[in-house]
């Protein structure tokens, strides 16, 4: 097979095969785009160091289609739609007690290690029982003040889908 | 002939368009005054005390009188008259330097005179303490008062529960 010339490759003729090939390409972006593999950019630092500010990844949609939300899973969530999502990590599901003591997490009463989170916090929640079709969220980034920090139970429909990488 | 069908054909296709996008809808009424209010909100680094007045004298003319304002996590849910609505704004700016204000996901829903509308309110910008970035779904109402659209509530769904 002969290697393509340069020119051919960057200036191709305008068949009406090449225009199909082109409108094909740019439909199967479009949909895998828009719907299944959606471009991220984050912005904030409360998921850090897991994902840093100015980062990129992709929100995949189909990630619940055959399978549940499940504890340390890092999930995009909806506000009015899709073009502004949350990106935070699933600590426990519906029916779990969730605690923090002293930045130490408790899910049904026993300590839960957190490999993922780098920075130490002073965290104090009291215990708490996730409501039915609810997972409990929270970022990675505890070097803030609780009050400060966007967590807690949300219902499982706001979830859009996990995160590539 | 096949020419001038064309040509027929193309110019109502242009004026469909020109229609389209120039001559002011109900839907593109709202959404114009949303990105004024986005505009008036926001904050550049160094606002002049006069621009800021006008600005907020200007969101408050967006809404109409009185305008419910329900935050659940600031215990706030009350009527505000236009010059609560004004400084409130002017506080807000205060202590939001340099904070730009954009809606996203916008849909609208249109009954007669009155509109519900949904969307995603993006913040970004730096407070006292630093750089932040921040993001409420917001549920507003707006009626149509004398041929503009006018603002009536705002409620920030609050979908996170501690």
């Amino acid at each position: 097979m002969r290697p393509l010339p340069l020119r051919k490759f960057f200036l191709p003729s305008l068949t009406r095969a090449f225009l199909l090939r082109v409108l094909l390409l740019s439909i199967s972006c479009l949909l895998i785009f828009n719907y299944l593999l959606i471009p991220l950019r984050i912005q904030g630092q409360s998921m850090e160091p897991t994902y840093r500010d100015n980062s990129f990844a992709f929100c995949w949609r189909l990630q619940y289609l055959f399978s549940k939300p499940a504890r340390s899973d890092v999930v995009t969530l909806r506000y009015a739609g899709r073009k502004v999502m949350l990106l935070k990590r699933i600590i426990a599901l519906a029916g779990d007690t969730v605690a923090f003591r002293k930045g130490i997490l408790f899910v049904n009463g026993q300590r839960t290690p957190e490999p993922y989170v780098r920075y130490t916090s002073n965290w104090d929640l009291s215990e708490r029982t996730i409501k039915p079709g609810h997972v409990y969220v929270v970022g990675d980034n505890r070097n803030t003040i609780m009050s400060r920090h966007r967590f807690g139970q949300i219902p499982v429909n706001r979830i859009i889908g996990g995160v590539i990488p | 002939m096949i020419n001038r069908k064309s040509i027929i054909a193309v110019l109502l296709l242009l004026t469909a368009v020109i229609t389209f996008f120039l001559l002011p809808g109900d839907e593109k009424k709202i959404r114009s005054n949303l990105s004024s209010l986005a505009d008036y909100c926001s904050t550049p680094q160094q606002e002049p005390m006069l621009e800021a007045l006008k600005k907020a004298s200007l969101t408050a003319k967006l809404c109409a009188i009185p305008c419910r304002v329900s935050i659940d996590s600031l215990d706030l849910d009350r009527d505000l008259s236009q010059k609560e609505i004004s400084n409130h704004l002017l506080m807000m700016k205060k202590q939001m330097v340099a904070t730009r204000f954009t809606f996203h996901d916008i849909t609208v829903q249109i009954t007669g005179r009155q509109a519900a509308i949904s969307t995603t309110l993006r913040l970004k910008g730096n407070t006292m303490n630093g750089r932040f970035t921040d993001a409420y779904e917001f549920d507003i109402r707006a009626v149509k008062t004398d041929g503009k659209w006018l603002f009536s509530s705002f409620h920030v769904v609050e979908f996170m529960e501690r």
